[in-house]
């Protein structure tokens, strides 16, 4: 009998188990610096042609080959905002009412509800949104926009226009709608796991429950509830079907919401097909870099909210 | 001054004669309560009287009830589904267990403190300061006063005078503990539940927490519910021990720890069993 021998193909297990873990997690770097030289390189021939102009100009005409990028950023912020205006708040009541107000009974069919919405495919959402959202929204909401909106101070602006249905307004919408389960459910989860003598001392001081969750509730699950509110923002920024069917797809900026508009992926779903020459790529494989930075941006501010949410709690000594 | 509704004597244990009742002003009046988890029957026909600034303790095994009501007084258990109580709780001849009840008002006159220290995640004065902002409006110095009055009367002051802008979370166990006493009387409670406070606690922190509820108890009427029957003896004026969701005995703490009145009470207080 030879001495048994199991530390040494113990060992031997565990750097290969090692190593195989890293090279999956470097497999991420790799991914990532992999799309970025290709982007970068792709979109060469259009910033060598445009330069800086190419973030600052509103033309974007195939005939003449002149692109610039403002139209799509400024329909794709828009969108995003608008979705996460109405996402948020809306997602907050959800999370809040499922978790501290809701009778026990109804919170699995409501729970349920909100996963399916989140697994209804963008197609379905964009197809709902052209072909029920939309002229619902051209013949009920658009007209009193326009009537009660339109005349208000700095923001009356965004809401002059002709109620058409289809627009970045429109589009805000079946955004939010999307966005709205992702939010929901993170903020669900993460209001569940605050520890019910937590939110007790709270009630013992007398709070009420709006006070609670304000006070105690939020500070306590921030860095879920700010992570979920990304995912659904990143959501936002890049959902590409629904925001084609429902936003109209012209290349002209408008201040009014309720003209169609144009979004960075709607403008490479709808174009790319059809991008005749190099530099016409180019400038759409531009955008597509633009995009990564707008959402690289929003993540790196979400980080800073955390820092200074953190610091408002005081120093962790 | 009132008779205090303690154990009568026809359940006295018979060895042991139990002197007559000290006159008390009495601060709760619990009568015939019964209470239910769904259809789990916790406590059944409980009466007693907690007197006014004195410290009343709970004992007994776990699952007898203790907690349980320690919760009614301030109706905690009322955020939780199927959990009822039935019977009278007359707060300064109030019953709390009216309908018609102000639960944020009650909370904010019975304040509670748990078994585990339970900082808000915010600063050390904004802890002690989120209470008091929900029922008063103080200006800026009266309100820093305030703080620093809770902070000394919970003894921790000298310990985070110079730091009230750090995270509550970042003191040790036994000052969170302490934080979130001063918390509780810095809104002026009139009572002081306190739910097995130092079950989390090293046993110098926990020597600190029943020297403060000594000296508290001169303006608060303060229950504790305690696993520990020493720490009961050391803190209490009165004793109540609960078994099975019943009240078995309550008395003075003294005549309890010497000359219990029941038997089952001294088997328990002796160690036979529990």
């Amino acid at each position: 009998m030879s001495q048994p021998t199991p530390r040494n193909s113990h060992a031997l297990l565990d750097t290969l188990f090692h190593n195989t873990t890293r090279l999956f997690a470097f497999l991420v770097l790799a991914l990532l610096m992999g799309i970025m030289v290709t982007l970068t390189v792709a979109s060469l021939p259009a910033l060598k042609s445009f330069g800086f102009h190419f973030f600052v100009s509103d033309e974007w005409n195939p005939v003449t080959q002149q692109f610039g990028a403002v139209v799509p950023i400024f329909g794709t912020v828009a969108t995003s905002v608008i979705a996460m205006l109405i996402g948020v708040p809306v997602s907050f009541g959800i999370a809040l009412f499922i978790t501290e107000l809701c009778p026990a009974w109804l919170k699995r069919p409501l729970g349920i509800a909100i996963e399916l919405l989140a697994g209804i495919p963008s197609i379905i959402y964009g197809m709902w949104g052209l072909f029920v959202f939309a002229p619902w929204f051209a013949d009920h909401l658009e007209p009193w926009i326009n009537d009660h909106m339109s005349t208000l101070p700095l923001v009356g602006h965004f809401f002059e226009g002709p109620p058409m249905g289809i627009g970045m307004l429109t589009a805000g919408f079946i955004l939010a709608i999307m966005v709205i389960p992702f939010i929901a459910s993170v903020m669900r989860d993460v209001f569940e796991v605050v520890p019910p003598m937590l939110k007790e001392s709270a009630y013992g001081l007398g709070s009420t429950t709006w006070e609670v969750v304000w006070n105690v509730v939020l500070p306590y699950t921030k860095v879920g509830v700010v992570g979920g509110i990304m995912l659904g923002l990143g959501r936002a920024l890049g959902e590409t079907m629904a925001v084609t069917f429902v936003i109209g797809n012209a290349h002209e900026l408008s201040m009014s919401l309720l003209m169609p508009g144009n979004t960075i992926s709607s403008a490479l779903a709808n174009e790319f097909t059809e991008a005749v020459g190099d530099l016409y790529t180019s400038s759409l494989i531009t955008l597509g870099m633009l995009l990564f930075v707008i959402t690289f941006i929003v993540l790196a501010l979400a980080k800073l909210l955390l820092i200074k949410l953190a610091s408002r709690e005081g120093k962790q000594s | 001054m009132s008779e205090l509704h303690l154990t009568p004597p026809h359940l006295m244990h018979p060895e042991y004669p139990q002197e007559t009742a000290m006159s008390e002003a009495k601060k709760i009046e619990v009568k015939n309560l019964n209470f239910y988890y769904g259809n789990f029957h916790a406590l059944k026909n409980i009466n007693m009287d907690i007197p006014d600034n004195r410290v009343t303790a709970f004992i007994g095994p776990s699952g007898c009830g203790k907690s349980t009501l320690l919760r009614t007084f301030n109706r905690m258990y009322q955020l939780y589904p199927k959990q009822v109580a039935k019977g009278e709780i007359i707060l300064d001849g109030e019953n709390v267990l009216d309908a018609k009840q102000d639960l944020n008002l009650l909370r904010a006159k019975v304040g509670m403190v748990f078994q585990k220290p339970t900082p808000f995640p915010m600063s050390i004065y904004d802890n002690i300061a989120f209470g008091i902002k929900l029922y008063e409006n103080l200006k800026k110095t009266d309100l820093n006063d305030r703080v620093e009055w809770a902070l000394r009367k919970a003894a921790l002051w000298n310990e985070v005078k110079d730091k009230l802008d750090q995270s509550g979370t970042s003191l040790s166990g036994g000052q969170q503990q302490r934080l979130c006493i001063a918390r509780g009387i810095a809104v002026k409670p009139e009572v002081l539940l306190l739910d097995e406070p130092c079950s989390a606690l090293d046993p110098i922190s926990t020597a600190r927490i029943e020297e403060l509820i000594h000296e508290l108890k001169t303006d608060y009427t303060i229950v504790i519910v305690t696993h520990n029957m020493q720490q009961a003896a050391r803190v209490s004026d009165y004793t109540a021990y609960m078994y099975l969701g019943e009240l078995i005995e309550f008395g003075v703490t003294d005549m309890m720890f010497t000359k219990p009145a029941r038997r089952e009470t001294e088997d328990y207080i002796t160690g036979k069993f529990g």
